[in-house]
């Protein structure tokens, strides 16, 4: 009964994972292949760990951001094939991170991941902060926190 | 000045009649005693009541567990991929620190088959932190364990990374989920 509420979520949202999605696979799969860092509730840590929970959606405001969510090492270098890493993916940012999704919002599709899971990011901290500052700027009505140094 | 002297002469012997010098140590050990019921004196981890509360839930999730072998033996089922000291030979449990150490919630996690029931179980290897190394039941199974490169899946790396120290002191086994036939 566990997925429930979160299945009752996608439906009032009106938004769902991309076909042949499988809820329970990809919570599995976040506990084994992310969690172990960005905690159980996405929360990450203060000085370390980036913050999913509530945040991660900004990036799907910006192009590059969209890109970087993939191109980021723990995701491109992940073990999963492309379709459930998407998967994986769009239930972490529904999950953790829907009130700051652009709406509507458009799911990854397995072929969009592997095509951007070819360019790992050598260096994510930059750009994350580079993407961060530029829809800083550019979308100040997102009103996104200051990013950690 | 002969009577002031003798006035507070009058007052203090007359204090010192009817009260006991035992008797103001035994009102402050009553305070103190006290105060110790409701504010703890000892300088204790307060984190170590959020983890608690955390192993409380995570009890939930090992209720109705079958369970089968010796948490104190390298060959215990949730064991599979652990590499370092077992927290139950070091004055805590497998799914639990031992007094006066912070587990980590950033964690190594993998999965192992309890061989109870044939199912794989989601294991967090929460390392407990802040005290030297325990020295304890050194266990290495190290099953689908991944080499340095890939940092999140390697279990030789210090995983003590949100607690106060880095300090590496032991490891637990907590199971977290049921894993997906695959």
């Amino acid at each position: 009964m566990r997925g429930l509420p979160a299945a009752i979520l996608l439906l009032c949202a009106g938004v769902s994972l991309h076909a042949g999605a499988d809820e329970q696979r990809a919570r599995v799969n976040y506990m084994l292949n992310c969690q172990g860092c960005h905690l159980p509730d996405g929360d990450g840590t203060a000085d370390r760990i980036p913050r999913l929970k509530n945040f991660v959606g900004y990036f799907l405001h910006s192009e590059d951001g969209r890109a970087f969510l993939i191109n980021v090492s723990g995701v491109a270098s992940s073990p999963l094939p492309d379709s459930e890493l998407a998967e994986l993916v769009n239930w972490t940012l529904l999950n953790f991170s829907k009130p700051q999704l652009p709406v509507p919002f458009q799911p990854y599709t397995a072929e969009e991941v592997a095509e951007l899971r070819k360019n790992p990011e050598l260096d994510p901290e930059s750009r994350r902060k580079r993407i961060l500052a530029e829809l800083q700027k550019t979308a100040p009505q997102l009103a996104i926190p200051p990013v950690a140094e | 000045m002969n009577w002031v002297d003798r006035l507070f002469e009058q007052g203090v012997r007359g204090v010192a009649k009817r009260t006991s010098r035992r008797g103001a140590l035994e009102k402050i050990g009553m305070m103190l005693a006290g105060a110790a019921a409701t504010f703890p004196l000892l300088p204790v981890a307060r984190s170590e009541e959020q983890e608690s509360d955390a192993a409380a839930s995570n009890e939930g999730e090992e209720s109705g567990l079958k369970e089968t072998g010796d948490p104190l033996s390298c060959d215990y089922w949730r064991y599979c991929a652990i590499d370092g000291f077992l927290c139950g030979c070091c004055g805590g449990s497998h799914n639990a620190c031992p007094p006066g150490s912070q587990m980590s919630r950033v964690t190594w996690i993998g999965t192992c088959e309890n061989p109870a029931d044939g199912k794989s179980y989601i294991i967090s290897y929460n390392d407990c932190c802040g005290k030297s190394s325990c020295g304890n039941c050194l266990c290495q199974r190290n099953e689908r364990d991944r080499p340095v490169y890939r940092t999140f899946s390697a279990n030789d790396i210090n995983w003590c990374l949100d607690t106060d120290s880095a300090i590496y002191h032991c490891t637990t086994a907590r199971v977290i989920g049921i894993a997906l036939d695959s």
